[in-house]
This record gives C-alpha cells, sequence and structure tokens, in this order.
C-alpha cells in the first residue's frame, strides 16, 4: 500500500462491514497468542506477547514519508504509523486479523452521533488529553486541523475527502483566509471545548471513517507551521519528536503529557522508549539488517525483496521468523486505448493471448511471490469470483495461434510496433517488461522498454493521459493495491472513467459507460451479496473488454526480527500494527 | 601575495556562477527542447490531485513563467542577499547564503546539504588519509627499489587499481566483508559521536577501504614517476654531495618535490569527493551528498540540484587554492622563485 | 589531470601541463619520432599484451553476433528452465554456469550472462571510442589555437578549460540525461541515449586533451621549423595543418588512449546509476546494478560484468602506459 488508493468517500461505510472471510479459519477472531517462532505465527495472532517496557524500536524505510504532517500524508504505512505521535478522532483497533478492521473511538469518547439524516456528525472529546506541552487539546484544534488540510496549494499529498464531503460554501482552508479564528468555516462547530460537529454536503452514513483520517488529529493554530509542521508535530500520542532530520532519520520519544488512562479503546501498547526511524536506506541494506536482528522493522510494509524472500523460505531458521500474507494487490499491465494498435479490441486481446503468464509471475518471484492473475479483482476481496476468459490458468505460457487469429481480426496479422513503460526503481516491473517483451516478440509485436522514475510515474509519466498518448505508451506496467478490502475500494480508482484526470491518474484509460453504470449501482445497492455480484461483474466486463493484462495476485513475505514482541499483522493496513511492537533487550 | 588570492577569489566566484548558469540551462531549456512548457514543468511539483489550474498556479509561484535570467536573478539575490519564502502560515526568511527550497518537499536546502555534509566529510576525509599514507608510501618505496620484485608488484596492483570501477569492488567487498564474514556493518552510517567512534569507524571502514584503494592505486603511480624525475635532478645531486643521509635526502628534498603535482591532484579528487562521492555513496547506500545529489535528480528537484552542484564547485575552488597556497611551502624550486 | 568523480582510471601521471618535449627532441635526430616508439614499444612485452587484448576485445565487440550465434545463445533469450522456480536463483551452482552458458545466467530470467557480456563490450567500446573522437576533436582544435596565437585567445580558452575541468561531471551528466526528451532530432531510443551519453562524456572531458596539446603546441611554436616555415611566409593554417599537427599526432594518440579507459568506466558508471542505454540491451555497467540486488544470494552474478570492465580498462590503461613510454620513456 505504498500509494494509497483514493476510494471515493462512499465507499468507506460500506467496505469494512464487507470484510468477513477472507482468510475465514479458526483463528481468524484473532485471538490466538503464540511465542514459539514458527511460520505465520505474526498471522491472525499475536506473536510473541509482552507488557514489557523499554528499549528502542528500530524501523528504516527504502524511501521517504510523503510527509510526517497528517494532514499531509496518504501512504498507507504512514496513517499505521502516525498514531504514535498523533490521535485522531477514531481509530482502527490495533488487534490481529480481521478484529483491525474495528473502527474505535481514540480522541473522541465514542464513534460519532449522526442526525437522522446522517449530514451531521457529533463527536466529543475525552477529558485530560494533552499536547506534549501540556496544553489540553481543544475541539477547535480538531477543527483547525482540518480546516488546513482542506488547502491542497499547501498541504498537496493528503487525501480529498473533506473538500468532497464537508458543506464548505467556498472556504479554502486558513492559509488562504487568513482568519485565525475560522469564522468563515462553518461546515464544522465547536460549541464547547470538547464538542466538534461536522456538517456534510451530502448525507454519509460511514463519516467515521473520515474521523479516523490523519488530518483529524489536533494542530493549535498557534503552532502551525504551514509546510514546515511536519519538522516537528506537536505530539498527542505517546511519542513525540525528539529529533527530525528530514530526508534521513527521525527519533521519537516518550511523551509524558499521554496518559493511557485517557486511551482505553485502542489497544496501543506504548511499549519502547525510543523509536528511530531511518530513511532512504536501500532496501537490501533493511532487509539484510532485519535477518541480522539489526533492525526490528521495514517500516513500508511492503515485505522484503523478491530475492531474500528466496534465501528467507529456503531456511527453516529463518522462515520461523517470517510472516506471508496474500494481498489485496494486484500486479498488471494497463492498455492505452489511445495508442493505436490497441484502440482495436482484438489487438489487446492478441497481447492476452501472447503473454507468457508464468513469466510475468516469475516477474515477481515465481510462486513465493504470488500466483498468476487471471481477472482484475485480487482473490482476498469478498465477492471474488475467478474469470478465467482467455485461459490463463490451462495455457501459463500463453497461446500463441489464438494470439496469431486475434491479430489477424485486428487487421495486423504481421504484429506492430509499441512500447512497454514500467517504473525504472522496481527490479520486478522491468523483469516484466523484459518477459513482455519476449513474448509479444513471438508473435511479431515488437516493443521498445521506457523506463521512468516512480515518483512521478502517474502523475507525469504512465498516469499522464497527454504524455502517454504523445509518447505511444501502449502498454504500462503499474500494480493496484485496495486500501481497505472492498470491491469498491479496489476497482472505482482503476475502472471508474469519471475519476479519470489529465494528471495522476491510477485509471490510466478504462472508459466503459457499462462499468461506470454497474459501479453506481453497486454503491445504491444495499444487500451484501448481491452489491458483492456486482462487483464480480464490474470485472467480467473489464475482462471482457480487455483493458488490462492482470499479471500476478501479489503476496508478501514480514520478516519479524527475534527480539520483536506483540507483532502481528493488522488487516486495516496489511501490515504490523506499529503501535503494539515492544523488543526485547 | 594578497593580490594573487584576491585575483583567484574573484575568479572563483565568476566560475560559480558559470556552474550555476549551466545547471539553469540544462534544468529549464533542455526540457523545452522536447516541448514541455512551464506547467509541465511545474506538473511534478504539485499534488496528486492537482488540477491544470493548481497546476497553473504552482507554475507561476515557483516562478516556472518568468524569463530564464528573471529566474537565475532571483536564485543568486537568494545567494547574496537571502530570500523569503512562503510557508502557508507566514512567510519565512532564509538568511544569504539561501540555497532556496526544494521545490518537492518544501525543506530548505542550505541544512539539508550541512546535515549531509559530516557523512561526505567523514567518508572523504577517511578514506583520503588512507589512499595518501599508502598511495605515496608504495610510490616512493617503488620508486626507490625501482625494478624489485617490489616495484612491479605494487606498480601491478596499483594499475590493477585504477582499472577497477568502484561499483565492482565495493559490491564485492560487501559481499565478502559485510555479508559473509558480517565483520561490518552492512550499509548505512553512524553518526560520529564520543560513545561511539567505534561504531562510525566500523560503518565507514569498507567504503573507505575501497575508495581509498582506487585512489590509492593511482597516487603509487604518481608518486613513484614524480620521485624518479626528481631524484635525477639537480639539487638532489647536490644536497647528496653535500654529505647529506640518504633518507633524509630522499624524504626532505625528494618527496617534498615530487609531492607537488600529486598536491594538486590531491586538491582536485578531494574536492570533488567532497562534492558528494556519488558511487560510493550509493553503493555503501551513506546518506551523504552524493545520495542526496541522486535524490535530487531523480526529483528534477532544481533547488537541490543547484545546491549540489554550488557545493561541489566550491570544495573543487577551495580546494585548488589551496593547493596553490601549500605549493610554496612544499616545493623549494617554487619557494625560491 | 584527474578523475571525474570516482570513475577513475585518469591517465594521472600527466600533470597538467604536461609537455613531451623529451619526445621530440629525439625525433630531430635522424630517425624518425614513430620508428623509435615503435622498436620501445615491441620491447615492452606488458604494453604488447595489452595491445593484444584490446585488438581481441575489439574484435568481440564488432563481431559480438556472431559469436553469439556459434557459441552462445541470444543475449535477451530467456531461459526459465535454468533459475529456481520459487527463488529465482540459478539451478546450476555457481551462478548457473554449465557446458551450456559459461559464465552462467542472470537470477530470475535465466538469460545467458556470456552472450551479455560479449555484447556488452560492443555498447561500452562504441561509447568510448565516440566519445573520445569527440573530445579529442574538440580538445585539438581548442588546444592548438589556445597554444599557437596565445595572448588574450589563450587566456580565454584556458579559463575555459578551468571552468570545465571545476565542473562535478557525473552530476552534470545525470542532470543531462534526466532532463532530456524522448525524442531529440529524430533519434530516439537506443541511438538517442548513445548518442547523449557520447556528448556528455565526450564534450566535458575536452579539456584534458585540451591542456596538453595546447601545452605542446606551445612548445613547438617557439621552435625552429615553425619558425622557417613562418618566415617563409607560411600562413597560419597551413603551418597548423602542415607543420604542427603531424608533430601533435602522437601525444593525442597516446591520451586518446589513455582517454577511452576512462570513459568506459564513465560509460559504466552511468548505467549502473539508471541512465544508460535502455534495457533489455546488455551493458556491463546495466548488469553490476542488476548484480547488486542479488550479492548475496547470487554473488557469481557479479564477475562477469565485473570483470569485463576492469579487464578492458587495464588492457587499455597497460596499452596506453607502454605507448606514453613508448614516446616518452623519461616516465619509467
Amino acid at each position: 500500500m505504498r500509494v494509497t488508493a483514493i476510494a471515493a468517500g462512499v465507499a468507506l461505510a460500506i467496505s469494512l462491514s464487507a470484510c468477513g472471510g477472507s482468510s475465514g479459519d479458526g483463528d481468524s477472531d484473532g485471538g490466538g497468542e503464540n511465542s514459539t517462532p514458527e511460520f505465520n505465527a505474526g498471522v491472525n495472532k499475536v506473536y510473541n506477547p509482552s507488557d514489557t517496557k523499554g528499549g528502542t524500536l528500530k524501523m528504516a524505510n527504502d524511501a521517504d514519508f510523503d510527509s510526517l504532517d497528517p494532514g499531509d500524508t496518504y501512504y498507507g504505512y504512514s496513517w499505521n504509523f502516525i498514531r504514535n505521535y498523533t490521535r485522531s478522532l477514531v481509530t482502527f483497533k490495533s488487534a490481529p486479523g480481521e478484529k483491525s478492521n474495528e473502527l474505535v473511538p481514540d480522541l473522541a469518547e465514542s464513534l460519532g452521533e449522526a442526525s437522522p439524516d446522517a449530514k451531521t456528525w457529533t463527536y466529543k472529546l475525552r477529558e485530560g488529553i494533552k499536547y506534549e506541552d501540556g496544553t489540553p487539546v481543544k475541539s477547535e484544534d480538531v477543527k483547525y486541523a482540518v480546516a488546513r488540510s482542506l488547502d491542497k496549494d499547501i498541504l498537496v499529498n493528503g487525501p480529498t475527502y473533506f473538500n468532497d464531503f464537508l458543506d464548505l460554501k467556498g472556504y479554502a482552508g486558513p492559509y488562504k483566509d487568513k482568519d485565525p479564528t475560522m469564522k468563515n468555516f462553518k461546515a464544522i462547530e465547536t460549541p464547547d471545548d470538547r464538542t466538534i460537529i461536522f456538517h456534510l454536503i451530502k448525507p454519509f452514513s460511514g463519516f467515521d471513517y473520515l474521523a479516523m483520517l490523519p488530518a483529524t488529529a489536533p494542530v493549535p493554530a498557534a503552532k502551525d507551521t504551514g509546510t514546515k509542521y511536519k519538522e516537528h508535530v506537536l505530539s498527542t500520542g505517546p511519542y513525540m519528536f525528539a529529533s527530525n532530520e528530514l530526508e534521513k532519520r527521525f527519533t521519537l520519544t516518550r511523551n509524558k503529557y499521554y496518559d493511557p488512562k485517557t486511551d482505553p479503546d485502542t489497544g496501543r501498547k506504548a511499549l519502547p522508549d525510543e523509536i528511530t526511524v531511518d530513511l532512504n536506506v536501500n532496501q537490501e541494506d533493511i532487509d539484510q539488517r532485519l535477518q541480522a536482528g539489526d533492525l526490528d522493522v521495514a517500516i513500508s510494509g511492503l515485505g522484503v525483496l523478491a530475492e531474500t524472500r528466496a534465501t528467507i523460505l529456503q531456511d527453516p531458521d529463518q522462515k520461523k521468523f517470517s510472516d506471508t500474507a496474500d494481498q489485496a494487490r494486484l500486479w498488471f499491465t494497463s492498455f492505452d486505448n489511445s495508442v493505436k494498435p490497441f484502440d482495436n479490441i482484438h489487438c489487446r486481446k492478441a497481447v492476452m493471448y501472447a503473454t507468457d503468464h508464468e513469466g510475468y509471475l516469475r516477474a515477481y518471484g515465481g510462486s513465493s511471490g504470488g500466483k498468476i492473475a487471471t481477472n482484475l479483482m485480487p482473490p482476498l476481496i469478498p465477492g471474488y469470483k475467478k474469470i478465467d476468459l482467455y485461459e490463463f490458468e490451462s495455457k501459463p505460457n500463453g497461446d500463441i495461434d489464438k494470439a496469431k487469429d486475434e491479430l489477424k481480426q485486428c487487421g495486423q496479422p504481421d504484429g506492430f510496433t509499441t512500447n512497454i513503460s514500467y517504473r525504472a526503481e522496481r527490479a520486478a516491473e522491468k523483469a516484466t517488461a523484459e518477459t513482455l517483451q519476449q513474448s509479444l516478440d513471438k508473435v511479431g509485436i515488437k516493443t521498445e522498454l521506457k523506463a521512468y522514475p516512480q515518483d512521478d510515474y502517474g502523475k507525469i509519466y504512465a498516469g499522464n493521459v497527454a504524455f502517454s498518448t504523445k509518447n505511444q505508451l501502449g502498454l504500462r506496467v503499474y500494480g493496484w493495491g485496495a486500501d481497505w478490502n472492498d470491491g469498491f475500494g479496489f476497482l472505482s480508482q482503476i475502472v471508474d472513467s469519471r475519476v479519470i484526470r489529465p494528471a495522476g491518474n491510477t485509471n490510466f484509460n478504462v472508459k466503459d459507460p457499462e462499468i461506470d453504470a454497474l459501479l453506481d449501482k453497486a454503491l445504491s445497492t444495499l444487500d451484501t451479496k448481491e452489491r458483492e455480484g456486482l462487483w464480480a461483474d464490474i470485472d467480467q466486463k473489464v475482462m471482457e473488454g480487455a483493458y488490462y493484462l492482470p499479471g500476478v495476485d501479489a503476496k508478501q513475505l514480514l520478516y519479524r526480527p527475534e527480539r520483536l514482541t506483540n507483532v502481528f499483522i493488522t488487516n486495516a493496513y496489511n501490515m504490523y500494527d506499529y503501535t503494539t511492537l515492544g523488543v526485547q533487550k | 601575495m594578497i593580490v594573487y588570492i584576491i585575483r583567484r577569489l574573484i575568479a572563483a566566484v565568476l566560475l560559480l556562477f558559470v556552474v550555476t548558469a549551466v545547471v539553469f540551462v540544462i534544468f529549464f531549456e533542455v526540457p523545452r527542447l522536447g516541448g514541455q512548457t512551464a506547467d509541465d514543468l511545474a506538473s511534478r511539483y504539485v499534488g496528486k490531485t492537482a488540477g491544470p489550474e493548481q497546476t497553473h498556479l504552482a507554475a507561476e509561484r515557483l516562478g516556472f513563467t518568468d524569463p530564464l535570467y528573471e529566474q537565475y536573478g532571483r536564485f543568486v539575490k537568494g545567494l547574496v542577499a537571502g530570500a523569503d519564502y512562503d510557508t502557508g502560515t507566514s512567510v519565512e526568511h532564509c538568511p544569504a547564503p539561501c540555497l532556496g527550497y526544494s521545490f518537492k518537499t518544501q525543506n530548505a536546502v542550505l541544512p539539508d546539504l550541512l546535515d549531509r555534509l559530516p557523512v561526505t566529510l567523514s567518508l572523504a576525509a577517511g578514506a583520503a588519509v588512507l589512499w595518501l599514507l599508502g598511495g605515496v608510501a608504495t610510490g616512493v618505496l617503488s620508486a626507490l627499489k625501482r625494478g624489485s620484485v617490489f616495484d612491479r608488484g605494487a606498480m601491478g596492483i596499483a594499475l590493477a587499481g585504477v582499472s577497477l570501477p568502484i561499483f565492482f569492488t565495493g559490491l564485492l567487498a560487501l559481499s565478502i566483508f559485510s555479508y559473509n564474514l558480517k565483520w561490518t556493518p552492512p550499509g548505512g552510517t553512524n553518526p560520529l559521536d564520543q560513545d561511539n567512534p567505534w561504531d562510525w569507524a566500523a560503518s565507514l571502514i569498507l567504503p573507505w577501504i575501497t575508495l581509498a584503494f582506487l585512489y590509492a592505486a593511482q597516487y603509487a603511480r604518481l608518486t613513484r614517476a614524480g620521485m624518479l624525475e626528481t631524484m635525477q635532478e639537480d639539487f638532489i645531486r647536490t644536497a647528496r654531495a653535500k654529505g647529506l643521509r640518504e633518507r633524509s635526502v630522499v624524504i626532505k628534498h625528494g618527496l617534498r618535490s615530487a609531492l607537488t603535482p600529486i598536491l594538486t591532484i590531491f586538491g582536485l579528487d578531494l574536492g570533488l569527493l567532497l562534492g558528494g562521492a556519488i558511487l560510493t555513496e550509493t553503493t555503501f547506500s551513506l546518506p551523504g551528498i552524493g545520495q542526496y545529489a541522486v535524490i535530487a535528480l531523480r526529483n528534477q528537484d532544481l533547488p537541490k540540484v543547484l545546491g549540489v552542484t554550488l557545493i561541489g564547485a566550491v570544495f573543487i575552488i577551495l580546494a585548488n587554492l589551496i593547493v596553490d597556497l601549500l605549493y610554496a611551502v612544499v616545493d623549494p624550486r617554487v619557494r625560491t622563485s | 589531470m584527474t578523475a571525474p568523480l570516482e570513475t577513475t582510471g585518469k591517465t594521472a601521471e600527466a600533470p597538467p601541463e604536461v609537455t613531451l618535449q623529451g619526445a621530440s627532441k629525439k625525433a630531430i635526430e635522424g630517425r624518425s619520432l614513430g620508428q623509435i616508439a615503435w622498436m620501445r614499444l615491441k620491447r615492452d612485452k606488458v604494453a604488447l599484451v595489452g595491445g593484444a587484448v584490446v585488438v581481441f576485445l575489439i574484435l568481440v565487440a564488432v563481431f559480438a553476433p556472431l559469436i553469439v550465434k556459434l557459441l552462445a545463445h541470444p543475449p535477451n533469450e530467456f531461459h526459465y528452465d535454468q533459475v529456481n522456480e520459487a527463488t529465482s536463483l540459478p539451478i546450476h551452482k555457481p551462478g548457473g554456469i554449465s557446458g551450456d552458458f559459461w559464465f552462467g545466467v542472470e537470477p530470475v530470467n535465466g538469460r545467458d550472462l556470456f552472450s551479455r557480456t560479449v555484447y556488452g563490450a560492443q555498447v561500452s567500446l562504441l561509447i568510448a571510442f565516440l566519445a573520445t573522437l569527440l573530445s579529442v576533436v574538440i580538445g585539438t582544435v581548442m588546444g592548438v589555437i589556445a597554444g599557437y596565437f596565445g595572448g588574450w585567445v589563450d587566456a580565454v580558452i584556458s579559463r575555459l578549460m578551468d571552468i570545465f575541468l571545476a565542473f562535478p561531471l557525473l552530476l552534470f551528466a545525470l542532470a543531462l540525461v534526466g532532463a532530456m526528451p524522448d525524442e531529440v532530432a529524430g533519434l530516439r531510443g537506443y541511438w538517442l541515449r548513445v548518442a547523449i551519453i557520447v556528448f556528455v562524456i565526450g564534450f566535458f572531458n575536452w579539456p584534458y586533451i585540451g591542456r596538453i596539446v595546447r601545452g605542446q603546441t606551445l612548445s613547438l611554436r617557439e621552435r625552429e621549423f615553425v619558425d622557417a616555415a613562418r618566415s617563409l611566409g607560411g600562413r597560419s593554417p597551413y603551418i597548423l595543418a602542415k607543420e604542427l599537427l603531424p608533430n601533435l599526432a602522437a601525444p593525442i594518440l597516446v591520451y586518446s588512449t589513455l582517454l577511452i579507459p576512462t570513459n568506459i568506466l564513465f560509460e559504466a558508471a552511468l548505467s549502473f546509476l539508471g541512465v544508460g542505454v535502455p534495457a533489455p540491451t546488455a551493458t556491463w555497467g546495466g548488469m553490476l546494478s542488476d548484480a547488486t540486488h542479488w550479492y548475496k544470494v547470487d554473488p557469481w552474478f557479479m564477475f562477469p560484468p565485473g570483470l569485463a570492465i576492469f579487464i578492458t580498462v587495464l588492457a587499455f590503461n597497460l596499452f596506453g602506459d607502454g605507448l606514453r613510454d613508448a614516446i616518452d620513456p623519461r616516465g619509467r
């Protein structure tokens, strides 16, 4: 979940309740505990439970946070980690497996109280919550925090849910408005120091999911330093910044004004005395330091590299310190229908048939990296139905004859030339591009490979409509993971034509009115089973239209060094929960 | 002497202007060749959700719509007079020399660079000591025992040394000493503090040795050639004739003047390294200036690229200047003339 | 003369203003410079070995397609049967080396490392030669002009060379390659990248040649035969072409030979940092960059490209050293 899906708000309302039974075995209610190191000991149960405090939890990141500012971050691991130094109104419960999908009050006394029309939501802050400097948290600070997060010119990274759902009446945030009293910001009311009322522009029964966003963590207006606030976020959580060297490392230390008595519901443990995070470290080094016990957690939550995975799984002594989990993530290649001849469905189908699917899987590490995907939705998503229109399973190395036949129907019997783009920093995507090039070559489709920097891949390269068309990026290697395990959360941002923008797209090209209509229908369908059936219908449509070439249903391998305590994978974030971890000395 | 220093300094400042101007041209004019507009450039620095208007606003805010000379003028002005920067809540003053704020992360560039400087400094200084001692000593011994087994062996290794890319030797060293033998930590660096200088050294020992090997080889060859040449000169013969002991002839007279050209090159090498040892820092994942440069370039983050280029050029120029001044001290020939 | 960042391998022995007086003095004594140099070179066994290896490598690069066709597998062909499905590592230990795959295979896709190393020589040498040629052309023209005309022309060109030498070269190369659009002047993909890399390496390296040529020209200018030509009414272009250039040929040849290995290392560094010629073209630097992912579990991957660079650069250095010693024996 490196880049989180921009799932439209409505999805949140229905997503989590629909999450039943993705791995439904006996432990899935998450009550188990275990202290013997074994493979998957941290899946659906707590590994090495402990209440021992002290020590330093050492984390490292192969890249950098988009921002440490709660009003400016949109990475899944960041939302998981930020709970160590901020408290939002509500949050996901820190518990193993599916229990983690439950929302629990954090800053607030209880979940939100809705008006009958679900357009007004009221929260009451707990008593006795203080900032790291000892000043008490006021409801006004939450209001200010949300207000500042509206300004996407200054705080560019965060989601736009509040911009979309609050009844703003043109209010553009305190930086533009320049009025510290926020009297023009009528969408949020704070009648007293502990009460906060949100006024929405449209009904939203799942507003608690928005109250979960880090942007609701309080920021006192007097302490806000705009883009520089990330250098020292004023803590309300169990830890606060001791030092922060941007882009290099930061250290959190205990916040003495954090009172666990004010935090009975979330399950935070706050065991280590100190947390250090190194930034921009080579992933190879991270893996090696994990295995050497020199590092405790790879914060990105993406798991070890393919090559490390191989060594771990081969060695029983290392395997027992690892957890594997299917991910609600698909590695795929997206066609650009605006690039000739991919405007013709038969040319797209030719690629579907010509692809060596086993080769695609190999690029992601073979059977230890996942499974050959036959359709868009990952099996983890409720309502998943296997759809294999192009016989990926029975012909894992492709079907040259059918591919050639499709080429004929497309009017390109001798093949054609096009480009394949991929993210330069990703070895697996490079390997994918190379295997695609090899297999397509067999039916006469000649390709040139184009590598682009991953940070701007969606924004200015492959996900930029004009760029992709101009540079004839017929095939774009990419991947997508769901924020929440739900059909809408996974599909909408990659198949809804109405989310396509000039740049920064995640839906690179699917424009099909039927699919849009199905999506809308699913949103208004209250019956879970029926709705899940609609997700599968959309999937079917996408495959019939040959808009995407599915590659691999991803699996990840997380390494859990011996000295870690209280380790478990939270389904809310698909990685270890970062608020419960402790270390043995 | 003072006039000379002033003249050199003026030349140095001019040089800095040229170097930064070229970066500007590369950054703004080269993409224009490919048909990119100011808005296209700005699209890298806006949020994921930004539309065309927001992008255009960003282009204006970052000054991309102004003519190039105006943008360059602003950069220079910030450098000499400081600049103001809108953080959203307030206007922050960035005092001279202001290298500006990153387009991408909005961090001030200079503090970032200063923050990373110790890593590069540790790397370069440690390696420099090693290669200077090792290289010069080997070179002198080789020259004195010209044609011996030692000479041939040392020069053979030296030639091999200059022919090896550091991203191969570094990888090899990591594979053997860090991964297989586990003698050293795998990468990254520990800050130097009083408590654990050993940790600091341990994390840098492999990069030091790998980097030093590369340069030592070069310096050994240089020293040997220089020594052979000076030992034939008249003043050495005079010194010998005066009955000085061979050791003092070699060290006081021979080595001293043989060191002159080495000093020139040492100055440049050290200057270049201080501006960021890109390959070494990449291979060993050291968070120094070089790694900063790579990140900045990947993100096309102009203020950072300018900062790195500037700091690199400053080091090269300073090193050259110091070297020139040291000449007089080291080389008797320069002193008498 | 110094190294562009840490990609050294530079011909460090030549102090910036070196002149090859010794050589030219002897040329007056009867036998031609070329003959004397060749005699000396013939006696230098090490240099001859270096030269032989250089010739061999050039042949390998030129006949890469033929060699691979006869002895190995196409460089971009996948061999999944050579790689373990679950670990992505070569099946045969070490590194997938077998009778069929002499240098082993690449992890994940099982590409033949022998073929890729052979093809890598093509890219490496092509770029190094072209870049050297560019440096030599610019360097010679500028150096001769500066040395021959002297005065303010010399001052301007010398300053220009100082400026170029103060440029953090690798940084510039990275910036320039990154900022380049996908298509320039009708060139795209592979050839565009080659052109950019050649330009960057060649253009920024000319002062190394320029300084040597300038120094050499300065000393030649004062010599009798040039004076004679001038007093006989020879015009500058004539003197430059007829009298100076032939005498400059030797040092230019020597320093070009010594510049080539530097450029090979430089190209490898660019590929290593991900801005070389695009995949799937095999380059030594690119292979090493891939090998960094695998050095822990498959250290053998780094050896074919690493040693290829090493041997090539070493051979050029040995040969260049010998050539220089043959022309100017004082350094021995």
